[in-house]
């Protein structure tokens, strides 16, 4: 009774195969039919602008830039994230040479910026944006400014011109000044202040002054820009960085391609300049994905035609007929990357729970199941109830109706169509009278091959890198439990020459990772046992114990509710750890510590996921992280976050309290071909041991939520890819 | 010993670190993420240096051959040709019958009466289509307009929707060679005016058989990744 599809691989060529597809898929569009969308170009702060000023463009949304610019001795690196539509925010990491104001010789320091657009672009308004510069540093390119921006185009003069003017405080406001409209107290810079708190007692205060400036878009490769600037560069003119003879600045930009656009300028009258502006959006993949067509599937008779079809005599018992189904969908879920873990059947409802190793969107995993039980399954069966599984957490149960699956895969609006007649359910901790599959368990898997491990804003080496081998292992000898190690031997590298000892004032939970690289160059990363399960269809559970993470071993729990349509989830960890010895193999210190959080997650309903997170910390003190983190529906993150904590600022040492940006980026965006993988990093200015956690491999969080109704939803139209 | 050992441990070292390669349980090695974004690269560099795939051009003999239904496509943007073969036919709610035609390199093509309705596993693909105002205009060979709905994936598991306004109109007889035969056909031209800032234009264009109201010939629009393709119904 279940089919059999010995011809399933698609037709041969007739004729010989001749591509039908590139064999590599090329981003940019074929036929450009769609404009390219609005690029302002980037300043020498990698933020929208014109050459050192500002404008008051934003980027379009979600667009994410890089710009790295020099000239007279400074170098500026700079992130920037168009947050929202009217919020663009950036993380800045410069260097000037030769600075003699501070105790080294290049001057490095990051700065974080904010803007809000207060007022769109319109056909007689121009664009006005608020911006706050090197707010919360050590303000050494701290600046507030105000500025409108307006573009003309004209069929006399090809291209678009751009005109901005703006009035500027702080760094912006030191050249050419109009007074001081908001008060005259603005404290001056200091370096080596250890910075990181909001400076609003400074923001608009002293001098103000005007700038301005217009952009000249010629056609789609050239631009020319001018400025009037207003920045006086008081710090670098007095250290001899370079001598600023004019106020205008000149330069002009090819765009490369159409992420890349390179610059030269002349400034302040003395300086040659070089500006490299990159910038992608998450929501246009570099290359598209391209998975393999899936099989059509048939339609069944009507019940009235052919009531004969719709028998239920293959169902003798339920658990013969789970053992039928199991052996026929295995290989076919393997087929498409998936591996099956176990059904469920009655003569009206299947259920599969399956693992997915292939797809990045759950959503398409899910549609690829879906379409291999309306092939493969007998008549009789009309409710589908699809399960993905992650580390032994059933993570929901999403329920289609079969009819509607052969009524809608043609349908002009199947995506909208299908998703509303698809229930999400939750999934039961065990699905009990199932046939399992047999092989899973138990499973040994190991993998050896390269590292590269980063230390990023040492003062005298803003790059530090070590590279080596390692080994990882992992064994399974039953559903949820895991035995995992990581072995990593150095072969080369200088994270550990950095010559800066610990100087907290708290227990060094953090900042001793020099002598954690510096000890040994064989370490034991993690080796740990670990079970976690649910414990009931809303409530997964997770218990681990070992050498958890690079500095700390002991043992720790974690309890996740986690609703399947529920956009909020509140959880709890306890853990007790003792900080390991520096050779990082089995030895441990004296230091000991309880810590653990209660933690809620919310999804809020613009892509946007927020998380709060109260506790202790691993230096014993007691405190809140928040993180905010936009999130694409393709797996694209760019977020922040920050720790406040019962300890002084003076005691947390530079930075005052700790904070940083994440980001992460799914491989398939990059590579067009299906991969779960993806890449992520974590940026702190600076760790220090206030606000650190503990960094327990597989919290629970992220492991559920991919296969629960919000990220689904997102990604629906990977149901029908 | 130690020194074959030691030996043996750079080699692997030496692969792991400049070919980026990784070995794992999962029996084949894997490439890691540097080595698989470098094979990425080399490829498209490579896809761009090689000269387009010529087009086949089918000859009655070649024809004769064959026994089933056979659609060739030439995509214009990337050059060559594939024969695709018919899976299902079936009618739905909607107008028309649906036809999934696969070709041979794991993708797939959604006609509705001759109108492309979905492509699958050619990248940027269109996950739905509404084509009912063309096939009314196809079928009655009338000058007809309405609006167009392509739903298109944006090349992850997202899509977005694209809204044309079309105007269909006939172009009067045309005689077609198809594979060495004449074929009498009326070319109907289709123009819509859309898409995410209402300004792009796509053309569609349909060479309709009076006799049987089959598209026999078509250059149809399959997305702003793909471009255009030429579909031939060799056989049907």
């Amino acid at each position: 009774m279940i089919r059999k599809f010995g011809n399933a691989a698609a037709g041969a060529a007739v004729f010989g195969s001749v591509a039908l597809l590139p064999s590599y898929p090329v981003a940019q569009e074929a036929e450009g039919i769609f404009q390219t969308p609005q690029r302002p170009s980037l300043n020498f702060y990698g933020t929208t602008g014109l050459i050192d000023m500002p404008s008051a463009q934003m980027m379009p949304d979600g667009q994410v830039a890089v710009g790295v610019s020099n000239f007279g001795g400074t170098t500026r690196t700079t992130l920037t994230f168009q947050a929202t539509p009217r919020i663009q925010a950036s993380f800045r990491y410069s260097g000037i040479k030769d600075a003699n104001f501070s105790a080294f010789d290049t001057y490095r320091d990051r700065s974080f910026d904010v803007r809000f657009l207060l007022n769109r672009e319109s056909r007689y308004l121009p664009a006005l944006t608020l911006g706050l510069q090197d707010f919360a540093g050590t303000g050494i390119y701290a600046g507030e400014f105000i500025a409108a921006t307006k573009a003309f185009s004209n069929a006399r003069i090809p291209g678009t011109v751009t005109t901005t003017v703006g009035l500027g405080w702080g760094r912006l406001g030191s050249s050419g000044s109009i007074g001081t409209p908001f008060g005259e107290d603005r404290p001056a810079f200091v370096a080596g202040d250890s910075g990181g708190e909001l400076s609003i007692d400074q923001w608009f205060r002293g001098n103000a002054a005007p700038f301005a400036g217009v952009e000249w878009q010629i056609n789609d490769k050239w631009g020319l820009k001018a400025e009037y600037s207003s920045d006086a560069y008081t710090l670098e003119t007095a250290n001899g960085s370079f001598d600023r003879k004019s106020r205008f600045n000149f330069g002009a930009e090819y765009q490369v391609s159409d992420g890349v656009r390179l610059g030269g300028y002349y400034l302040y009258g003395s300086e040659i300049g070089l500006n490299v502006q990159v910038q992608l959006n998450p929501n246009r993949p570099a290359a598209p994905l391209r998975i393999p067509a899936p099989q059509p599937y048939f339609i069944r008779p009507s019940r009235l035609e052919d009531p004969q079809s719709y028998s239920t005599d293959w169902v003798k018992s339920e658990a013969e007929a789970s053992v039928l189904v199991r052996d026929a969908i295995m290989p076919l879920l393997a087929a498409e990357g998936l591996t099956l873990i176990e059904t469920r059947t009655t003569a009206s409802t299947t259920e599969v729970r399956f693992s997915n190793e292939r797809y990045g969107s759950t959503s398409i995993a899910v549609g690829r199941v879906a379409r291999i039980m309306a092939r493969l399954l007998p008549d009789s069966v009309e409710t589908f109830r699809i399960v993905p599984v992650v580390n032994n957490l059933a993570q929901s149960a999403i329920v289609m109706r079969r009819s509607d699956l052969e009524a809608l895969e043609f349908s002009p609006d199947v995506v909208d169509a299908s998703l509303a007649v698809t229930g999400f359910d939750s999934a039961s901790p065990v699905l009990r009278g199932s046939a399992r599959n047999e092989e899973l368990f138990p499973s040994f898997n190991w993998s050896i091959g390269p590292y590269l491990s980063q230390s990023l804003f040492d003062p005298n080496e803003p790059i530090r890198i070590d590279a080596g081998v390692q080994l990882s292992l992992a064994y399974a000898p039953a559903p949820g439990w895991k035995v995992a190690g990581r072995l990593q031997h150095r072969l080369t590298g200088n994270i550990a020459d950095n010559a800066r000892p610990s100087t907290s004032a708290l227990p060094a939970v953090r900042t001793n990772a020099r002598l954690y690289a510096d000890n040994s160059d064989t370490s034991i990363r993690e080796l740990y046992a670990s079970r976690q399960w649910k414990a009931a269809p809303d409530i997964y559970t997770r218990v681990s114990a070992g050498y958890l993470e690079r500095m700390f071993g002991g043992v720790s729990a974690e309890m996740l509710w986690k609703p399947v349509a529920s956009r909020l989830a509140l959880g709890v960890e306890a853990n007790y750890v003792k900080q390991r010895s520096f050779d990082t193999y089995l030895g441990f210190q004296d230091y000991t510590i309880a810590t653990g959080h209660a933690s809620a997650y919310y999804e809020f309903n613009n892509g946007f996921t927020g998380q709060l997170d109260v506790g202790r910390y691993l230096a014993g003190d007691v405190g809140a992280t928040v993180s905010l983190e936009r999130e694409f529906d393709n797996g694209w993150r760019v977020g922040g976050f920050f720790t406040l904590t019962d300890v002084s600022s003076e005691d947390f040492g530079e930075g005052s309290f700790d904070k940083g940006i994440s980001m992460t980026i799914p491989l398939n965006w990059f590579l067009g071909k299906p991969t779960p993988q993806s890449g992520s990093r974590t940026i702190r200015p600076i760790q220090r041991d206030g606000g650190a956690r503990l960094s327990v491999p597989g919290r629970l969080y992220e492991q559920v939520r991919s296969g629960h109704r919000e990220e689904l939803v997102g990604n629906w139209s990977g149901v029908w890819e | 010993m130690i020194n074959v050992v030691s030996r043996l441990f750079a080699a692997v070292v030496l692969c792991a670190l400049l070919v980026g390669c990784s070995i794992s349980s999962d029996s084949k090695a894997t490439e890691s993420l540097p080595a698989q974004i470098v094979t990425a690269g080399q490829g498209l560099i490579a896809a761009r240096r090689a000269p387009p795939p010529q087009t086949v051009v089918a000859t009655r003999a070649l024809l004769a051959k064959i026994t089933e239904p056979v659609l060739q496509i030439n995509p214009e943007a990337a050059g060559g040709s594939d024969f695709l073969r018919r899976a299902v036919s079936r009618r739905d709610s909607s107008t028309g019958t649906v036809e999934v035609w696969n070709s041979s390199v794991l993708a797939q093509v959604f006609l509705r009466n001759g109108v492309v309705v979905g492509t699958r596993g050619v990248g940027g693909d269109i996950i739905a289509a509404d084509a009912n105002m063309t096939i009314l205009a196809l079928r009655s060979r009338a000058d007809r307009s309405g609006q167009r709905v392509y739903t298109i994936s944006d090349g992850d598991a997202t899509s977005t929707e694209y809204v044309f306004r079309c105007t269909v109109r006939s172009l009067g007889q045309e005689n077609i060679i198809v594979a060495e035969q004449l074929f009498a056909t009326t070319h109907m031209q289709e123009n819509c005016t859309g898409g995410p800032s209402g300004d792009a234009t796509i053309r569609n264009d349909y060479w309709v058989q009076p006799s049987n109201d089959v598209v026999r010939r078509s250059r149809q629009w399959v997305g702003p990744t793909t471009g255009y393709f030429e579909l031939i119904l060799l056989r049907d």
